[in-house]
């Protein structure tokens, strides 16, 4: 185990740059955050005594402390207080006046919780009347420069961890456990919290996507340029990085998906059928990541219209199309190649095309139309045949001119299963996750980032 | 330096052990919330009527508590031979004669925001900043008592001795000048409504389902917070994330963490996020000219909510949480406020309970103000409009003064509808207090002060007020066997 955390710690500190808290630190491990703080202190203890400065550290401290400004407050209010009694007696002889006497000679306790950097903690120490307790908050290579930085530590623990059930996992971290927490939707995970924008935007009415998604896309866009080296994640020891991936995936889907409702289900019914059995197939076998848990619809309270709903099931459902790759994904996990294939995956992805799929959707959509009697094959999940397009032709005329026309013409293709109706929602999240996953430039999201509120 | 207990502030300051740390169960508390001030649904919630009915519903309420309290003092009140007489209406007052009578307070403050200011508004070149107070340096106020037959205008010394804003109803004993002002001897207020036991309501319960009851186990703490003032920037949250590891009994060390395990439940009261005020009516004006298709972007940030969103989410797994809306809250800015809506909590919303079950889930996004039991105390909290704008009414700054006029007047919004916007009432003043609290806590205050109200019969109220979280990173722990609080102060060190 001192093995492992050390390597850890190496791993993302010294050689990632990046922050490790405690809290990050026992979700890795997965450990008590109380063995967290204590391997944050030997990891701090041991690198410094080898090359010090090396590795900087911040202390949480808890006691209390002697500089009480809200005791002297009080004090100064009792006062206060006094001379108001002077000139507005309340009216019943029961006054006030004696209890804030009272309240004065017995000032209220305050227990201080005070973040200190590695420089300044014997004098904050110094501030403390009583401490009952430091430990190590957080680790970094070199200094810090701003403290708030820190909080990137929990987002980014929110978001990674999203997928784990709060109410089963973070016992193992030591978080007070309450037996009486009382959840509604039982049957399915919670919303991944890293999901929060995506998910708001199911839940507001559905002009919504575009700015919600811009701050899902800055996350996204710190959060990749944190992980930038996708070998870091890597160089972890740690079991996370599958997880992480389907995580991800889970975790930007929901954004898309109303995007699905509204554009989307305008075109899927003619293209629907076949896309549901490939849909039903991959849903039935099981899928590493779980679906994002849709709460109920509420009954009278919800902003979500009923119809809206029902969208988001049928979306939900078509996505599953988008899940065959989750499948194999599956699959190949099974196989124990866990390792690769997220990446690939994404870069897949990420090489599709963020925007295109609504537009082809378009194009094939009009095309069936006309014409319905393409065909096509679905096999080990591509999907071959012929299409029908329309090719641009510029030929020179009679007089000479140059004539454009536009021409259908036939042609052959095979691509990726998911292709025309139900595509849609996987492509783009895994765009998404790519930059983050493949280090990719964290600005190229999609094309609603550009609606995005700057 | 610092005095250090020995082993137990260092432990953590070691190297990896094989220590098992216990699994520290979060103390459990009964949660009984009320409905007082739920207003009525969809098609019953009606604003067309007229706020001055509010008034004399309050004044009917109120009236019979302030001439049992009068009469006890006042009856048989001399002066040079003349008893004081009890007068049934203001306008009934005779030149001259020594008499006491019942009204409600109307203040005449020329700074008081009017509604013609509105029309005003359009030849402003730049408006006038919000005044922190109505009052007018160098006098010109009045104050007066008026029913439903009239006003009478209240003079005297005595007056300055007493709190008193709009709304507020009081007696006055006194006489009528040669100038017809009413000089005031005295004033008496209708103070603290009755209060009930501990448990009162879980035990009649109890009893009408012939219930044993049964044996409570030591109530734990509650923490009161409010102000968290989330805008959705990075750069201000860490105070904010500190607050969540120690609540979750993750941050600290095991002493430390077993007390936070004794926690039971947390109270937010008001400004969870920092929203852009209510737009003015200029500003909505120029706005309609560039009319946008659906959801305008620039017009709503959607970054506070989700952070608030996904800190309780953080949260609900091991903590219930009472969520209280305050001013700057994505809710109705009236009083009563109702609970901030759950479409604004993807993420928490799976620890509520479905709206129709009629049960209280972990988080209970509530209205402000709110009533509720809890570990058999009954509580009330505001999001803090109400002593604010109080606060307006007052010379000097003594919160909790005002707060203590408050509950001795029995209301807990007495300047609604006056300068606080209100939900217009109909049947009764749902502002009127009709138990008397354990704990009466008012949000969003410049800091944290706490006394304890005595009422005539032996009630007891504690009134806190809670400060601004994000400007002090201060959390108020209340005890719920002794309710005396404590504070929990969070911070960075800054060198």
């Amino acid at each position: 185990m001192s093995t492992d955390y050390t390597e850890y710690l190496a791993a993302n500190v010294l050689n990632e740059q990046q922050l490790v808290s405690y809290r990050s630190l026992s979700r890795a491990l997965k450990v008590h955050v109380n063995l967290a703080k204590q391997m944050l202190f030997e990891f701090h203890r041991k690198q410094n005594a080898k090359k010090p400065g090396s590795v900087h550290a911040t202390y949480l401290i808890t006691g209390t402390r002697t500089e009480q400004k809200p005791q002297e407050q009080n004090g100064v209010q009792s006062q206060d207080s006094e001379d108001a009694v002077m000139q507005s007696s309340p009216p019943l002889p029961s006054s006030s006046a004696p209890q804030q006497q009272e309240e004065e000679t017995k000032p209220t306790p305050v227990r201080s919780i005070l973040l200190v950097k590695e420089e300044h903690l014997d004098q904050a120490k110094a501030t403390f009347d009583h401490i009952t307790g430091i430990h190590a908050y957080s680790l970094a290579a070199g200094g810090l420069s701003d403290v708030q930085t820190l909080t990137e530590c929990n987002r980014k623990i929110a978001a990674t961890y999203a997928s784990e059930d709060p109410l089963e996992a973070w016992k193992q971290y030591g978080t007070i456990q309450n037996p009486n927490v009382r959840r509604r939707t039982q049957k399915r995970p919670p919303p991944a919290p890293a999901a929060s924008t995506a998910k708001e935007t199911a839940a507001k009415p559905k002009p919504a996507p575009a700015p919600a998604k811009a701050p899902a896309l800055e996350k996204q866009a710190t959060k990749a340029s944190n992980e930038s080296d996708p070998n870091s994640s890597r160089a972890t020891p740690v079991p996370e990085k599958d997880t992480d991936a389907t995580k991800k995936k889970t975790a930007t889907k929901p954004t898309t998906k109303r995007e699905n409702s509204d554009i989307f289900k305008s075109f899927a019914k003619g293209a629907n059928k076949p896309k549901k059995t490939a849909s039903t197939e991959s849903s039935a076998a099981p899928s590493p990541a779980p679906a994002p848990a849709e709460d109920e619809p509420m009954g009278g309270m919800s902003d979500d219209d009923p119809e809206d709903v029902a969208d988001d099931v049928e979306v939900e459902a078509g996505a599953g199309t988008g899940k065959s790759k989750k499948d194999r994904q599956a699959e190949l996990e099974a196989m124990m190649d866990v390792e690769d294939e997220p990446m690939e995956d994404t870069a897949e992805g990420a090489s599709d095309e963020p925007m295109e799929p609504p537009k082809e959707e378009s194009v094939e959509e009009e095309q069936k139309e006309e014409e319905p009697k393409e065909s096509m094959t679905v096999e080990n999940g591509r999907r071959r045949g012929r299409r029908r397009v329309m090719k641009k032709k510029t030929v020179k005329d009679e007089e000479g001119y140059l004539v454009t026309r536009e021409e259908p013409a036939w042609e052959s293709f095979s691509e990726d299963e998911p292709a025309p109706k139900k595509a849609k929602p996987t492509p783009a999240p895994a765009a998404k996750g790519a930059p983050k996953k493949g280090g990719a430039k964290p600005g190229q999201g999609s094309i609603m980032s550009f609606f995005g509120k700057k | 330096m610092a005095r250090s207990n020995g082993v137990s502030d260092e432990a953590l300051l070691s190297q990896p052990s094989d220590h098992e740390p216990a699994t520290l169960n979060r103390a459990p508390s009964s949660y009984n919330p009320l409905s007082n001030f739920a207003l009525p649904k969809g098609e019953n919630r009606h604003y067309q009527q007229q706020f001055a009915d509010m008034y004399f519903a309050r004044l009917a309420q109120l009236k019979p508590a302030v001439e049992t309290i009068a009469a006890e003092s006042f009856e048989g009140f001399e002066i040079a031979g003349e008893t004081a007489r009890r007068v049934e209406r203001v306008l009934d007052v005779r030149q001259g004669e020594l008499c006491w009578v019942v009204g409600t307070i109307y203040m005449e403050l020329p700074l008081k925001p009017n509604i013609l200011d509105d029309i005003g508004k359009e030849h402003w070149i730049a408006a006038p900043p919000p005044r922190v107070k109505f009052l007018t340096p160098g006098g010109g106020d009045q104050t007066m008592l008026e029913d439903e037959s009239g006003r009478l205008r209240l003079v005297g010394a005595a007056l300055e001795d007493f709190v008193l804003v709009t709304g507020a109803i009081i007696s006055v004993l006194g006489t009528e000048n040669s100038d017809g002002d009413f000089e005031v001897l005295d004033v008496r207020v209708p103070d603290l409504p009755r209060q009930p036991q501990r448990w009162e309501r879980e035990d009649g319960e109890a009893a009408v389902k012939k219930e044993a009851v049964a044996k409570r186990e030591k109530a734990g703490k509650v923490a009161l917070v409010s102000g968290l003032g989330i805008t959705g920037d990075e750069g201000d949250t860490l105070n904010l994330e500190l607050l969540m590891e120690y609540l979750l009994g993750e941050a600290a060390t095991e002493q430390d963490q077993q007390e936070t395990a004794t926690v039971s439940r947390l109270i937010i009261a008001g400004n969870s996020v920092n929203a852009a005020p209510v737009p003015s009516r200029e500003e909505l004006a120029s706005k309609k000219s560039s009319k946008k298709y659906g959801y305008d972007s620039s017009a709503y940030n959607p970054a506070p909510t989700n952070r608030l969103d996904a800190w309780l989410a953080g949260l609900l797994p091991s903590i219930p949480v009472t969520l209280l809306p305050g001013s700057a809250d994505p809710t109705s800015i009236a009083l009563p406020q109702p609970p901030v809506h759950q479409a604004m909590f993807p993420h928490a919303r799976a620890y509520m309970e479905l709206p129709t079950s009629g049960l209280v889930g972990s988080f209970d996004s509530a209205t402000n103000p709110y009533e509720f039991d809890l570990d058999g105390w009954r509580f009330v909290g505001t999001g803090g409009q109400t002593v604010d704008d109080v606060f307006r009414y007052v010379p000097g700054d003594d919160r909790l003064e005002m707060m203590e006029a408050m509950l001795r007047w029995r209301l807990w919004a007495p300047t609604a509808p006056d300068t606080l916007w209100c939900y217009p009432f109909q049947d009764g003043d749902a502002f009127v207090m009709k138990e008397c609290p354990h704990v009466w806590f008012v949000g969003n205050q410049p800091k944290f002060e706490t006394m304890l109200v005595e009422g005539p019969l032996g009630q007891k109220v504690r009134v806190i007020s809670v400060p601004e979280f994000h400007e002090t990173g201060e959390v108020v722990v209340l005890d719920l066997e002794t309710l005396e609080p404590e504070l929990v102060k969070v911070g960075i060190f800054e060198g």
